[in-house]
């Protein structure tokens, strides 16, 4: 960075957080406190004799979203904290990190007083639609609050943070662990040298990752993870799971993606399945040897899937199914289904649906699906390829009793559930994969670029959106870590798991759509990475629980408490 | 056979280096370390060595800090057996290196030993050479190839204007040139047996070595920042600033 950039290194020098700890503690009580008021408004607002009253909480959908976002804010806030504090404890910290702290802080309070962007076009302001009193914020005003909000917002800080990042130095990840550090690492180098350098051409030729490039990833050990040792993975857990899938998805979102699929299935059969199942698929899914493929949307159901109306119909001890399944990534490459279709027809509800293990044959892109009763075509997408989608129709399909996963009808949806946790946090993870990727081809660029004399890193309004990548994918990252660990210690996290998808999918657009700014006219070029991560960020809001789906998921589970 | 392979605990590769204010030296707080890109390619040459049961065991060893552990831990993570850390927050210039190094191949008696040819940090190159004249061990630097000839080695050298091949006996020291061969990537399997391998520490203090540097730094500074270049008139200019002011031709 040019040296000339007025910033008053004295400020950032004198400042030293590590003796302000006590101040942000207070801050975040504070707002605990803001929260359960609102808790307590809402809850007088939607819930009956002691239930969540449909009728009322659709009414007041929009301020019960606005607070599921609120909380998302406040204990990603939490987190983010905890990781500070963990790395001063362990001497790990150093002032990038103390910067990333008081920004987030400054930036996060004021949004949570003043409105919080939900989406591009709806803000939750806490004032006005939570019912809430300006003296409510009041301790924000205190001499020492104050100073320190203040601080965070400042161009010394900005730049600070802009100075690391340019020097190549980027926040802690705070992994806590010396197995997950060299995880990390070895990915990181086995994305930079194998992801990166074909990512943009496979997906500018919208091509399959290559079968060699998959059989890497297995013999890596990327499909084994989260499989149980007794069949043949590594049992490795959530937050090697994440620190995993955020670096493949950092160099292409479908080779962090990859990986959803091999832990929704396992995750299935796992839970689910019978002895059976879990000897027969659970050692091959782990080695990469079976590909798997999620089967649950259909054309007239996707955020409902309860009301799905594939049917799978008794017929001796087999089971048919017939009907239209759609969106069905990685549908022709791949040689098991999770299927989930209506057992009963008398139930209309999620009570009905049954999930079964269909196995096909592995099928390529001029023959998707070379088996009989099983036909569908392509959808072309704008971006999160490598794996492509399919619609699928599913005509006299037989399977066996055997093949009902559990052998239990009727258990579909609620094992489908089990999985969702798993399932979310490793969306986040792909989230943070993907707002990093944006960050680092920004720095890149903005290093790069000259204009009016000088390297447009040295712009404030440039400086601005690269410090606050850095800062908002630190917050996300704590938050979807904070969940993987939950669960790896078998902590119920459903909240938290939403709450990191939530916020790390926005993340991810945001930081996609600041670094494609950056980039100016030659991130429209298709030729740029950057094009390439606008659109492959954009699905993050939507697969895995739509925004809107997520932030009524956390919304219910934090009114239901 | 058992072959030791040394390895250095060094600011990786990707860090941009910053000399400290007082020009001690290199800021080493907080940056990134790994293992020296050079000693990964002598532990991917020994690895190589036992799949095709050239090697039974290898012992990965380290000279510094603590956190030296987790550079071995890497090196056991791409299939080494065990590792061997010798404790030391000092300094050591490489003729010391060398000395414990000795040490550890008198009570080791590795058949092999395999290190870079020179630590990217400070760029050195003398530690193989000075261990080998102390052991009296055959030595090859540089090596882009090695081959077991029956009881012996061929290591392929590369020399200026061509390849040279030596046929070493054992014991011997070998020193690993860039393109010997493309490390490997540890898998999560083999970085999940790594924890279950042993590594002793050993402080330096124990070993009763004379260690006084006989080297002493005197000053470290960034290199020069590169000037704007200037437009000339001509052809003739041109040679003038280069025979006077360039002194190049
Ligand atoms: C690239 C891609 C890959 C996919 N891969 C798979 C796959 O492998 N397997 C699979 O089964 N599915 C897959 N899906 C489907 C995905 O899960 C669905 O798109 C998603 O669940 C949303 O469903 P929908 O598209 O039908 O949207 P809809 O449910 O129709 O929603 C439309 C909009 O309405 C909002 N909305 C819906 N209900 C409510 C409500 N109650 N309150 C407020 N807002 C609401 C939604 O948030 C959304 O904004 C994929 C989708 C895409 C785009």
């Amino acid at each position: 960075m040019d040296s000339s950039v007025i910033i008053n290194k004295n400020i950032v020098k004198e400042f030293d957080l590590t003796k302000k700890l006590s101040t942000y503690k207070d801050i975040l009580s504070e707002f605990s406190k803001i929260s359960a008021k609102i808790k307590s408004n809402l809850k007088s607002k939607c819930i009956v004799e002691d239930k969540i009253d449909p009728r009322l909480f659709e009414q007041n959908q929009f301020i019960c979203h606005g607070y599921a976002w609120f909380e998302t804010y406040r204990i990603s806030l939490e987190h983010t904290f905890n990781w500070f504090n963990d790395l001063c404890i362990s001497g790990e910290s150093s002032k990038l990190e103390e910067l990333v702290l008081a920004s987030a802080f400054s930036e996060y309070s004021l949004q949570m007083r003043d409105g919080i962007m939900m989406s591009q076009s709806e803000i939750i302001r806490p004032l006005k639609n939570l019912d809430l009193d300006p003296s409510d914020f009041n301790f924000l005003n205190s001499k020492e609050t104050k100073e320190l909000i203040n601080y965070g917002l400042t161009e010394e800080v900005k730049f600070g943070i802009v100075d690391f990042l340019d020097k190549g130095q980027f926040p802690k990840l705070g992994l806590k662990d010396e197995t997950l550090e060299m995880i990390q690492d070895q990915f990181k180098k086995f994305t930079d040298d194998e992801i990166i350098p074909h990512a943009h051409e496979w997906h500018l030729k919208d091509e399959l990752i290559p079968d060699e490039t998959l059989k890497q990833m297995a013999d890596l050990g990327v499909f084994s993870i989260a499989i149980p040792e007794e069949f043949g993975g590594l049992g490795m857990g959530k937050t090697a799971m994440c620190v995993v899938t955020e670096e493949l998805s950092r160099g292409f979102l479908a080779a962090g993606s990859l990986g959803t699929r091999a832990e929704i299935a396992g995750e299935l059969i796992r839970l689910g399945g019978t002895e059976d199942q879990k000897k027969k698929y659970l050692p091959k899914i782990a080695t990469g040897e079976i590909l798997t493929t999620a089967v649950f949307t259909e054309p007239n159901t996707g955020s409902d899937l309860g009301s799905l109306s594939t049917r799978a119909t008794k017929s001796g001890d087999d089971y048919i199914i017939n009907g239209n399944k759609t969106w069905i990534t990685h549908g022709a490459r791949s040689d098991l289904m999770t299927v989930l279709a209506r057992t009963d027809s008398n139930q209309k509800g999620y009570r009905g649906l049954s999930m079964f293990l269909v196995e096909k044959p592995r099928g390529n892109c001029q023959n998707p699906f070379p088996m009989e009763g099983m036909s569908g075509g392509e959808i072309e997408v704008l971006g999160y390829r490598g794996m492509k989608e399919y619609e699928i129709a599913l005509d006299n399909i037989k399977v066996s009793k055997a093949d009902l996963l559990g052998e239990k009808e009727g258990q579909g949806f609620k094992q489908l559930m089990e999985t969702f946790e798993s399932a979310r946090i490793q969306t986040a993870a792909r989230a943070v994969g993907v707002a990093q990727s944006a960050l680092e081809l920004s720095l890149q660029y903005s290093k790069d670029r000259s204009q009016f004399g000088k390297e447009i890193i040295n712009f404030s309004r440039i400086a601005s959106k690269l410090a606050w990548m850095a800062v908002e994918t630190t917050i996300s990252r704590q938050i979807t870590l904070f969940s993987a660990r939950e669960k790896d210690n078998d902590i119920r996290c459903d909240i938290e798991a939403g709450m990191a998808k939530l916020l790390a999918a926005k993340v991810a657009w945001s930081n996609a759509d600041s670094a494609l700014q950056i980039h100016g006219g030659n991130g429209y070029a298709l030729e740029y990475p950057i094009s390439r991560v606008l659109c492959d960020a954009r699905i993050l809001n939507i697969f895995e629980g739509a925004a809107e789906i997520q932030a009524q998921i956390v919304i219910k589970g934090l009114l239901g408490k | 056979m058992k072959i030791l392979v040394c390895v250095k605990r060094v600011i990786d590769y990707n860090v941009k280096i910053r000399v400290k204010s007082d020009k001690t030296g290199v800021e080493k707080d907080n940056v990134k370390m790994s293992m020296n890109p050079f000693d990964e390619i002598a532990v991917e040459e020994a690895v190589k060595m036992k799949e095709n049961e050239i090697a039974k065991e290898i012992v990965v060893v380290s000279i510094g800090t603590e956190a030296c552990k987790e550079t071995i831990r890497s090196g056991l993570a791409m299939g080494a057996d065990r590792g061997i850390h010798i404790n030391s927050d000092e300094d050591l210039e490489p003729l010391n290196i060398s000395k414990i190094l000795m040490k550890i191949v008198e009570n080791e008696k590795p058949d092999i030993v395999l290190m870079g040819k020179q630590a990217i940090d400070d760029d050195s190159n003398q530690t193989g050479q000075m261990l080998a004249a102390l052991s009296g061990f055959s030595q090859a630097t540089f090596a882009s190839k090695v081959e077991k000839v029956d009881s012996f080695l061929n290591v392929t050298r590369e020399i200026d204007g061509g390849l040279e091949t030596l046929k070493l006996s054992l014991p011997c020291i070998i020193t690993t040139d860039l393109r010997l061969n493309e490390p490997r990537y540890a898998s999560l399997p083999n970085i999940m047996k790594a924890r279950q391998k042993k590594i002793d520490s050993i402080d330096v203090s124990t070993l009763g070595l004379d260690l006084s540097p006989r080297l002493s730094v005197i000053e470290v500074n960034d290199p020069p920042e590169r000037k704007a270049g200037i437009m000339v008139k001509d052809i003739d200019e041109l040679m003038e600033k280069l025979t006077n002011e360039a002194k190049v031709i």
